[in-house]
């Protein structure tokens, strides 16, 4: 039996069906959840949150776009509304015209070749975890679909529901963010 | 080694190929800059090595059992007993 098949018999009140699709998604949205709001009681209660919306609406589900797209699609946005209840504040990197997209004309230093720059060294982890925590919802969603779980820009923009242009801008601003924060880091480290 | 800083939009070209396919006409064209250019080099090195790190600190969990009971109570689904073969059978 194929997906599409599932979904129509979970549509029709099949429990076991409906369980096969939680089942094959509920990891990939765990997953997807601890990575946006990076607390795993967070992740379950988006986890739960999602599913429950996946049983409430998949009536509604018309197959325009993929499964995995509209699950997707509920859960980061679960997750966004929970980061933005939490009024995360993001001072150095604001959705405004005054975003800091042109950095200083220095020097800097190549520190990519250095050895000792990886994350077995728990100070390292703690600034790579500082600096994605340190992005706001809108440039999180995007490097967490983009980068981190791997999807295209395609599939990015038809979750988050924006342009693909919009996903590559906020996607070249997370990355210069987060080289930006953790060369000023490394680039110290190698100095001293 | 340091270098002095790229322009703003050799930044842009160098973050908006970062995981795209390298062996397009744009790609291509960056690339050759960036292979010519010390400068770029280093953005390009660091910016290539800031990703890996977030990739490699990011760590892919597996669904903790207790979490996926608690998931299936709420989804009233947990008497629902699933056998390997019918998860198989979704693609």
């Amino acid at each position: 039996m194929d997906e599409k098949q599932i979904i129509e018999k979970a549509k029709a009140g099949d429990e076991a069906a409906m369980a096969q699709l939680v089942n094959k998604y509920s990891e990939r949205i765990y997953n997807l959840a601890l990575r946006i709001l990076r607390k795993k009681e967070d992740a379950e209660d988006v986890l739960q949150e999602t599913f429950l919306t996946v049983v409430e609406k998949l009536h509604t589900f018309d197959g325009r776009s993929s499964f995995f797209t509209w699950v997707y699609r509920i859960a980061t946005n679960a997750s966004l509304m929970r980061l933005r209840k939490k009024k995360v504040v993001f001072q150095e990197m604001a959705d405004s015209t005054d975003f800091q997209e042109s950095v200083e004309s220095r020097v800097f230093i190549d520190w990519s070749q250095d050895p000792s720059i990886n994350i077995y060294d728990e100070e390292v982890k703690q600034k790579i975890d500082a600096a994605v925590n340190k992005l706001s919802d809108i440039y999180r969603s995007v490097f967490v679909l983009r980068d981190l779980e791997g999807l295209s820009i395609k599939e990015t923009s038809a979750i988050l529901n924006i342009t693909q242009e919009n996903v590559k801008i906020r996607l070249r601003r997370a990355r210069q963010f987060l080289r930006d924060y953790l060369s000023e880091y490394f680039e110290e480290r190698i100095v001293h | 080694m340091t270098a002095k800083h790229p322009t703003e939009d050799r930044i842009k070209q160098i973050c908006e190929i970062m995981g795209e396919d390298l062996d397009n006409p744009a790609c291509r064209e960056v690339m050759e800059h960036i292979n010519s250019c010390p400068t770029c080099k280093v953005y390009y090195d660091t910016m290539k090595k800031t990703i890996f790190l977030c990739r490699e600190n990011d760590c892919p969990e597996e669904l903790p059992q207790d979490v996926n009971e608690r998931l299936m109570k709420k989804l009233k689904l947990n008497r629902i007993s699933l056998n390997k073969d019918n998860d198989q059978q979704i693609p």
